[in-house]
């Protein structure tokens, strides 16, 4: 179906501000008086706090305030579960965990300040691995985490914030109908969501006292909730102001120092920014969880999957706050299914307290570490029974009708098909020279679900005004909520204007993420228009005159006293029937001598539903492709024993404009989704099957196969040497 | 970062005599790219910075006796698209090149990388394979070294308190000669090197045997090394597999490398030696172009 | 310690006293209040703080303020000439060379010193020249489209 915005190839027009760089972010935004907030972080992994001195701080010139537990209330904060002091108060559990807040003029001020607080601690037994967490006799980080507010009642180790469970069929009978069984254990690595605009916030309390915050902060009725809870003050005493967020990726969803701005903002007087220096963000920001994923697969002799079984230890670090899902886990986990039709399913993913930084969502929660596991297994299973591994993917893959563990019926399964395309697009079957290799890899990712209030209102002017309170955090969501209104009304673009306004001016919104603005917020706008163009309608035809023009309809009213304007708050409920599915195809050659791994061309492809800003769109599958090339090659925040030694961005390694590969999409495109004009969703869809898909061709390319991320030169030369020797005569036999 | 003094001396002299009157606690700070970063981290907190920015004279790049002098202001930029140095020695130019990203280059020096000695840095490497002598002054007056005399450790060189790095000078390939820098870097293309090599290799008059061969690295020991065991087994022979092989493995012998995040200290000891053959192999190609008289 | 330093940003003379410690990027975002060039990584690597410093590229959050006493600042904030953008900020709008924008001061900013000094930039050139400016949203083919798009429409 032709529409006349929707669909079409237009810029990204939403960007004036950004490349002129008048968009004020977080961080940009001053106030008369403002001052500096600073953290004092933790030195050690698990200790007990004998004594802090603050007095040659306070001292210090510039400095307003030195803030300890002590000043503060008995207060536990998270985002479901509530387990992490603002500072800690007799205990710290990671490195780099806050202890004390500073106020001070300047940054490079109050950061003096902090080096000048003394602080007494007494080493705790501490534990760094997932595994050896929760074995017995672990040192235990949590007292009775089943106490505090939002723990899931489920604890078999006192270790355990949360277990998940999938479940299908009875997986130890499925097990017993296999004609063979498959066993393997992969494991992820720490990594950031690597956002370049780190933490920031500012926090000021007006002359009403209300408490007035502008944060880099997707969701911000939820952040409004959090800090009402946080600062113990009713929600209408507090006002979020939206800024655009200078990246998100699931890493911008909790207070962080926001709490501690307003007691900073409370003892000064004064308006506090505070923004971590990357260096926090590395040591104490909530990037991805690490994983220790082990997948047990039965088949038939026809390479038929019969039953699996997944056990995921995520490493969760010292708290479990930052994890915003109602079982407090990570839905991904599901993931372990991957794109199958399983009988017998039984998925175990256990969240896991441990001395290091606490993680939190990333782009598509803890699904790059499961399909990494489970597409990798799939292709192990594969060269074990001598099967092509698309083929023995195209044995199983998912089809209309099959439900899924969570409930899930699907309709419009087009898992072939995408299949196909991302096959014949990469040249699959052409032959390859020596070194060089092809592997592939599926996913599939729901549309997202929440809730959002859009208002659509008619100037004076003929122009249409859209107002949300959903932040922008570069998707180009914003640029598509116009489209969608602009399509309805059948208005030219640039007649549809976005106005972003603060938490006062709706009820709620469940903010950006999961891939759900362009369904939830297109709903609502969709809408919104619809009743806005009845009104319209209604206005002309009482003025007798068809072809007005709507600035005539909207002065019309205006003389009258009225508004012409709707809203509409739409709540998504989960749209069982329709996801989207991904198959993507890496061509790698290896350099023998140095393991060196070079992706010589990668190959995405997707179905999806109606694409609304193709540009935008395109945007997010190659933005997604590149992090999750970053996450299968080179990324890593590396710690050892809870000490972090990536202190640096230039350590972390994100992909720079010389790492990317020729990219190859291919679209699949079915107008069948949920959101406006049938569109689906596509932010998470690119980026988890990056991974195995470059594993697998790695493997293909040179048989070295590695099980643990980040895939680099080195462990593939050391996997080729472990080979070359295997495979080399014995001494013994050469002599004889 | 903390508070500190700042000075900008207009001459060579001013500068040494600041030096000298606040001792130990101040830096010379030239483009900044490295000192400040480690300021900003709280890894240093000098009482006073020693701006060298306005010294006169120290920024000339300039033939001089059948070599390159370049002054220790020049920035790494300067040096990379000199026509002088890519006409003269154009390996030297391309290592500048691949340091870091274009904005390090505009400010950091070749005199700031020199005092700095961290052994990951990619010019020092070209600097020692080609027999580079650094200039230095200081109270005491004008001294040279070498640049294997004049780095001492990680992070240390032989500069006294109140000296500063003035110049370098490179000298220029001899005829019948082929150099060339090898920058491993297996995962980004933003990265020190995992390990570096710079080869050199002079050919005897029949234009196939090899006179002289110079081998450095980087990054596989606390300071730029030489690899001489190794070079000495080049001498009088003809390229081929057998003789790089030896030489790869006597250059592993010499190495003692650090692990970090650009490597386990086995694996970098490994591509020390793959590195070297290719390099070699290199240098060996642009020697006998060179002979042949066709480059 | 404070001095007062003289800065010419985007055509302008400012005198500005400043501690010895400030950074040319925070003398700029907040003694003179241009919020554009941005602070990412801290430690010059990802150039989001990127400004032409007498027309050459920099790391603004590692250079001093004090260091460019005297000297002339290009921010993004001087990119746009009598309120229209730069071919180079067009582009990138056209284009979508960026998504989140934070980058996107730091990519301008060295896109134009780009096509300053190579017009008509290969690939190759580009991805050389834009080493320094990482992005994390948009996987870097819109950027390279988007210097493309400029380079082209610049030429006579």
């Amino acid at each position: 179906m032709a529409h006349r915005v929707v669909g079409k190839p237009i810029g990204r027009l939403d960007g004036i501000e950004k490349v002129s760089g008048e968009a004020r972010y977080s961080g940009d935004v001053t106030l008369p008086g403002l001052v500096w907030g600073k953290t004092l972080r933790s030195p050690l992994p698990h200790a007990r706090i004998l004594r802090i001195d603050t007095s040659r701080a306070k001292a210090l010139a510039g400095v307003l305030a030195v803030l300890t537990a002590r000043d503060l209330p008995n207060i536990l904060v998270g985002r479901r579960m509530f387990d992490m002091p603002l500072l800690a108060r007799d205990r710290v559990r990671f490195i780099g965990e806050r202890v004390a807040a500073v106020a001070a003029l300047d940054p490079d001020i109050a950061e003096e300040a902090l080096a000048l607080i003394d602080v007494e601690y007494e080493d705790l037994p501490a534990v760094f691995d997932p595994v050896e967490a929760i074995k017995d006799g672990a040192p235990i980080l949590h007292d009775d985490p089943g106490a505090y507010e939002g723990a899931p009642p489920e604890r078999p180790h006192p270790n355990v914030q949360s277990v998940l469970r999938f479940k299908l069929g009875d997986v130890e009978a499925g097990f017993r109908e296999a004609d063979r069984v498959f066993e393997h254990t992969f494991r992820t690595q720490l990594a950031h969501q690597g956002y370049l605009e780190p933490h920031a916030g500012v926090v000021a309390i007006d002359e009403d006292g209300r408490v007035q915050v502008w944060a880099s902060n997707k969701m911000p009725f939820r952040l409004k909730e959090l800090l009402s809870l946080a600062l113990q003050l009713p929600p209408a005493q507090i006002r979020v102001n939206l800024t655009p967020i200078g990246g998100d990726f699931g890493g911008k969803g909790s207070v962080m120092d926001l709490p501690l701005a307003y007691h900073l903002a409370r003892a000064t007087g004064r308006p506090v920014k505070m923004i971590m220096r990357y260096t926090e963000e590395l040591m104490a920001g909530n990037p991805r969880h690490p994983a220790v994923i082990t997948l047990r697969t039965g088949v038939d002799k026809d390479g038929r999957i019969v039953a699996r079984r997944v056990r995921a230890l995520f490493n969760s670090g010292a708290y479990a706050a930052f994890k915003p899902a109602p079982s407090v886990n990570l839905g991904g986990a599901g993931m372990g299914a991957g794109v199958y039709r399983i009988p017998h399913l039984l998925i175990e993913s256990f969240c896991v307290y441990s001395n290091n930084i606490p993680c939190g969502h990333a782009r598509s929660p803890g699904e790059p570490q499961m399909v990494f596991a489970g597409e990798s297994h799939m292709d192990m299973i594969a060269r074990e029974l001598a099967l092509d591994p698309a083929e023995l993917r195209r044995r199983n893959l998912l089809r209309d009708g099959d439900v899924l563990a969570n409930g899930h019926h699907l309709e419009h399964v087009r898992a072939g098909d995408t299949l196909e395309a991302a096959l014949k697009a990469s040249n699959w079957s052409e032959p390859k020279g020596p070194w060089i290799g092809r592997g592939a890899a599926m996913t599939h990712r729901h549309i997202g679900v929440g809730f959002t209030n859009a208002r659509v209102r008619l100037e004076t002017d003929g122009t249409v005004t859209l107002s949300v309170a959903l932040p922008d955090t570069g998707t180009g969501a914003h640029l598509v909520l116009r489209q969608v209104v602009a399509e309805v009304l059948g208005l030219p673009l640039d007649e549809v204007e976005i106005e972003v306004v603060t938490t006062d001016d709706f009820t709620t919104d469940s903010g950006v993420g999961g891939s759900r603005v362009t369904h939830t917020g297109g709903r609502a706008a969709y809408h919104a228009a619809e009743k806005l163009r009845e009104q319209i309608g209604a206005e002309a035809a009482r003025l007798g005159a068809p072809a007005t023009s709507l600035a005539a309809i909207a002065q019309a009213a205006a003389r009258e006293g009225r508004t012409l304007e709707a809203t509409h708050f739409y709540d998504a409920k989960a749209h069982g029937s329709v996801t989207s599915f991904t198959a993507q195809v890496a061509e790698v050659s290896v350099d023998p001598q140095t393991g060196q791994v070079t992706v010589r061309r990668f190959t995405t492809a997707h179905d999806v539903g109606t694409i609304i800003n193709p540009i935008g769109h395109q945007g997010q599958i190659e933005g997604g492709f590149v992090q999750g090339l970053g996450y299968a090659l080179m990324e890593e925040v590396k710690t050892e024993d809870g000490r972090i030694s990536t202190l640096s961005l230039g350590d972390v390694k994100l992909p720079t404009i010389q790492d990317i590969p020729p990219l190859t999409t291919v679209i699949l495109e079915d107008p069948v989704g949920p959101g406006p004009f049938n569109a689906k969703a596509i932010g998470e869809g690119s980026i988890s099957a990056v991974a195995p898909a470059i594993a697998n061709a790695v493997a293909d390319a040179c048989g070295a196969r590695i099980l643990d991320l980040p895939i680099t030169a080195e462990k593939v030369y050391f996997a080729l040497r472990a080979k070359a020797k295997a495979q080399a005569p014995s001494v013994k036999e050469r002599q004889s | 970062m903390n508070a500190f003094e700042y000075r900008v001396p207009r001459a060579l002299d001013e500068a040494l005599t600041v030096l000298r009157e606040y001792g130990e606690d101040a830096r010379v700070v030239a483009g900044g790219t490295a000192l400040v970063t480690m300021m900003r981290q709280q890894l240093v907190r000098p009482g006073c910075l020693v701006s060298l920015r306005d010294v006169q004279g120290l920024d000339r790049i300039e033939a001089v006796n059948g070599a390159l002098r370049l002054g220790a202001l020049v920035t790494h930029r300067e040096a990379e698209v000199s026509p002088l140095v890519r006409e003269r020695l154009p390996v030297l130019a391309e290592t500048f090149r691949r340091v870091a990203t274009i904005r390090i280059r505009h400010m950091a020096t070749v005199g700031g990388a020199l005092a700095h000695a961290d052994p990951n840095q990619d010019p020092p490497v070209t600097l020692l394979a080609l027999g580079a002598r650094v200039e230095i002054r200081g109270a005491g007056g004008r001294r040279e070294l070498s640049l294997g005399e004049f780095f001492c450790d990680y992070y240390e060189t032989a500069l006294v308190p109140g000296e500063l790095v003035t110049a370098v000078t490179v000298p220029l390939l001899s005829a019948s000669s082929g150099a060339t820098f090898l920058k491993f870097l297996p995962r980004s293309a933003d990265d020190y090197a995992t390990v570096a090599v710079a080869a050199t290799v002079a050919l005897e008059p029949d234009g196939e045997r090899c006179r002289e061969a110079r081998i450095a690295l980087g990054s596989v020991g606390v300071t730029p090394l030489r690899a001489r065991v190794a070079e000495a087994l080049l001498s009088g022979q003809r390229l081929g597999e057998s003789v790089l092989r030896a030489v790869g493995e006597a250059a592993k012998g010499e190495v003692d490398p650090l692990s970090d995040h650009r490597g386990s200290a086995e694996y970098k000891r490994e591509m020390t030696a793959v590195m070297v053959g290719r390099a070699l192999t290199q240098a060996w190609e642009a020697a006998r172009r060179s002979a042949r008289g066709t480059l | 310690m404070t001095r007062v330093i003289r800065l010419t940003v985007n055509g302008t003379s400012h005198d500005v006293e400043v501690p010895t410690y400030r950074t040319l990027l925070d003398c700029l975002r907040y003694d003179l209040g241009l919020t554009g060039s941005k602070e990412g990584c801290g430690v010059g690597v990802c150039g989001a703080c990127t400004v032409l410093l007498d027309g050459k590229m920099i790391s603004s959050c590692i250079a001093l303020a004090v260091f460019a006493d005297g000297r002339a600042v290009t921010t993004v904030e001087g990119l746009a000439e009598d309120e229209r953008l730069h071919p180079v900020q067009q582009a990138f709008v056209d284009s979508g060379g960026f998504q989140c924008g934070i980058c996107t001061p730091g990519q301008v900013v060295s896109a134009k010193a780009l096509l300053d000094a190579i017009p008509n930039p290969s690939d190759a050139e580009t991805r050389e020249w834009m080493l320094g400016n990482l992005c994390r949203c948009t996987g870097y083919y819109k950027i390279i489209e988007s210097i493309r798009a400029a380079a082209q429409r610049s030429r006579p």
